[in-house]
């Protein structure tokens, strides 16, 4: 076997030219398919990558005044393309004022409903009863960081009091999700504040006068739904619509259109492979089936000498995998090449993340495992010509 | 000295359409060691019968082809067809081929073609490599390509090539046709020599009858049968006097 092996390799060699054919021509092929698939990759990834880079892509928020229950909730939290859900209070009472405890300076911010598994506030799991999370502007203008405590002031025209709850920051937000000033608190606290707009007592909070707090119906205005993924925020929002019979608001256009333009990218990339895939396999199975009638007599040569026929057969497709090696070395190389003229031609950069032509290194090796195989698959008519050699016609023809 | 091959009514019959060519063996063996002429006129059958000798070429069911070694037992050598995958082995291990030209390998050094064989039997033996491609004259051009030798040094590195592992038999195809007289009778001489002192028998065949009229042979000859029918010729094979004779 290493003896067939080095013959085939010494005859490959000593016909370089016909191997620097081969490889020609699976560069010439596989080098535009890679820059189309790198630049496919870069564009839609880049795309992509802006759209992820801020969860609140995948959120889906309920419009106008509804009424939602606790056991809404539990039902859609229960949907496979739900990652995570939240009801709303009502958004008439969504402003607050907020002190750094201790500090002096108050801001006026927005309160938004958070819980357990919140996207928004990643990295944080969730947040506790008396937690909140704070936006970066929020922070900066109060000085506030992890661990400090707030006051958030909550003041109604029938109410003689204002209602003070105190919190503990327990993280501030990356930049680029929220804009402005931003408090978000575990729903809970939201419900405290719309039960003291309500006219509710809330004694363990100094509001002594009102309703008792155990008359009031567990009702939400809204709901605020995040998709588990970028293909399931229209087929959710959908589903919401239907489910409860209201409209929602959600970035599922744009959504929708760089998905669907990754698909048609591919589609394109995929049409683009097919016809030169056909153009190459044609090009290759002539040329190896060529390269054995060529060289029969060899073939018939080490047949005399005793190599049994299945070996022979496997000679024009040891020579075959070399050159697919042989060229995908030199197609990845120039790859490389084109990809970093790419970027330099497209200076102003789609991205500011990665590079424009992405290829990673699990895509590269199933690319040239699929090449290889491809060019073992063109080398089998080779390897039955070669298999019928007849080892009798090195007495019979003349040379 | 036991008989090596032992071949009887032994048969191989070619055909193409309206065009048919029988072969007839009725008895023929040879002794290892012993060297055998085959003389007969172009298109009598002297490749084919070679081609049977050698293993290359399926016979008609019902002859005798038998490998007598003297120390282990015999082997019918018509059997092995309906198992074709040791064929090429055993042929590779048995016997030695000089063709009428060229037949070594172009990608190879002169060098790497003798030892060829000894590799692909797996009896790597660079003493013997060495040794026949001094005899043979080719010490100077061992180290070059085929295309860069002379046919005459071609034929004398197929001769080499042939004996490099030692096969208990060398076939050879009018390995000389494509020689002048005396580069022919060179090339005779060494084969015979070199088969000498490897042990090999050697059958040699040739149209060439002057040629081998100079060696002591044991000499068989082709010829067509007189009474064959139209177009499809059948040509037997005879022992054959010693000493030149017409063909
Ligand atoms: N496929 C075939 N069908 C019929 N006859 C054939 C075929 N191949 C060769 N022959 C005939 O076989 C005969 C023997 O050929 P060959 O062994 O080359 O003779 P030689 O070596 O003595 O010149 C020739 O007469 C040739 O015409
Ligand atoms: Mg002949």
């Amino acid at each position: 076997m290493t003896l067939l092996v080095t013959l085939a390799l010494r005859a490959l060699f000593r016909d370089w030219i016909f191997v620097f054919c081969n490889v020609a021509v699976l560069a010439g092929v596989i080098v535009p398919l890679l820059v189309l698939y790198g630049v496919r990759n870069g564009v839609y990834d880049a795309l992509i990558g802006d759209l992820m880079a801020n969860p609140a892509t995948l959120q889906i928020d309920t419009a106008g005044n509804q009424s939602f229950t606790p056991a809404d909730l539990a039902e859609v939290q229960g949907w496979e393309d739900v990652r995570f859900a939240t009801l709303k209070t009502r958004s008439l009472f969504d402003y607050v004022n907020v002190r750094a405890t201790g500090g002096r300076g108050r801001q006026e911010a927005l309160i938004a409903p958070s819980g357990t598994g919140d996207p928004m506030i990643a990295p944080l799991p969730g947040l506790g009863p008396d937690e909140v999370a704070v936006s970066p502007a929020l922070a900066t203008q109060l000085g506030l960081s992890a661990g400090d405590g707030v006051e958030i002031f909550t003041q109604a025209e029938n109410r003689p009091r204002q209602l003070v709850l105190n919190a503990r920051v327990a993280g501030v937000l990356p930049p680029g999700r929220l804009d402005g000033r931003v408090v978000m608190a575990d729903i809970g606290l939201l419900d405290l504040i719309e039960a003291f707009y309500d006219g509710y007592a809330l004694p363990e909070h100094g509001i002594d006068s009102g309703k008792p707090l155990a008359d009031r119906a567990g009702s939400f205005e809204g709901m605020r739904v995040y998709a588990a993924a970028l293909d399931r925020l229209a087929p959710l929002q959908d589903r919401l619509e239907t489910r409860f019979g209201v409209r929602t608001l959600a970035r599922t256009a744009e959504v929708t259109s760089v998905l669907t333009l990754g698909r048609n990218l591919g589609l394109a990339l995929a049409l683009t492979v097919a016809v030169a895939a056909a153009g190459l396999a044609a090009s290759l199975i002539f040329g190896f089936w060529g390269e054995v009638v060529r060289t029969r007599r060899t073939l018939a040569n080490l047949g005399l000498l005793g190599l049994p026929q299945w070996q022979l057969s496997l000679f024009p497709v040891v020579q075959a995998l070399v050159t697919a090696v042989l060229g995908l070395c030199v197609s990845f190389l120039l790859f490389r090449l084109t990809a970093a003229l790419a970027e330099r031609l497209f200076e102003t950069g789609l991205t500011e993340r990665g590079g424009l032509v992405s290829v990673s290194p699990a895509e590269a090796l199933a690319i040239a495992a699929a090449v290889i195989a491809f060019v073992g698959c063109a080398s089998l008519a080779a390897a039955r010509a070669a298999l019928a050699t007849d080892p009798a016609t090195v007495l019979r023809e003349e040379t | 000295m036991a008989d090596a091959l032992v071949l009887r009514d032994l048969g191989v019959s070619l055909a193409d359409g309206d065009r048919g060519f029988a072969l007839r063996v009725p008895e023929l063996s040879i002794a290892a060691g012993e060297t055998v002429g085959l003389t007969g006129p172009s298109g009598t059958g002297k490749t084919l019968l070679l081609e049977l000798l050698g293993l290359l070429r399926v016979p008609d069911a019902g002859g005798v082809y038998r490998l007598c070694p003297g120390d282990a037992p015999e082997r019918d050598l018509t059997a092995l067809w309906t198992r074709r995958g040791r064929i090429a082995r055993l042929r590779g291990r048995l016997f030695g081929f000089v063709p009428q030209t060229g037949g070594l390998l172009p990608f190879l050094t002169l060098s790497e073609n003798v030892a060829l064989p000894q590799r692909i039997c797996g009896r790597p033996d660079p003493g013997l490599v060495r040794d026949l491609i001094d005899r043979l004259g080719l010490g100077p051009v061992a180290g070059l390509r085929p295309e860069r030798l002379s046919i005459g040094q071609r034929q004398r590195a197929a001769i080499a090539r042939a004996l490099a592992h030692r096969p208990r038999f060398v076939i050879a195809d009018e390995p000389t046709a494509a020689l002048d007289p005396e580069n022919a009778a060179e090339a005779m001489t060494l084969l015979f020599e070199a088969a000498g002192r490897t042990g090999s028998a050697v059958i040699v065949s040739s149209h060439d009858l002057d040629l081998l009229g100079r060696f002591a042979l044991t000499r068989y000859r082709l010829a067509l049968d007189p009474d064959h029918a139209p177009g499809r010729p059948v040509s037997r094979l005879v022992a054959a006097e010693d000493g030149p004779e017409a063909a």
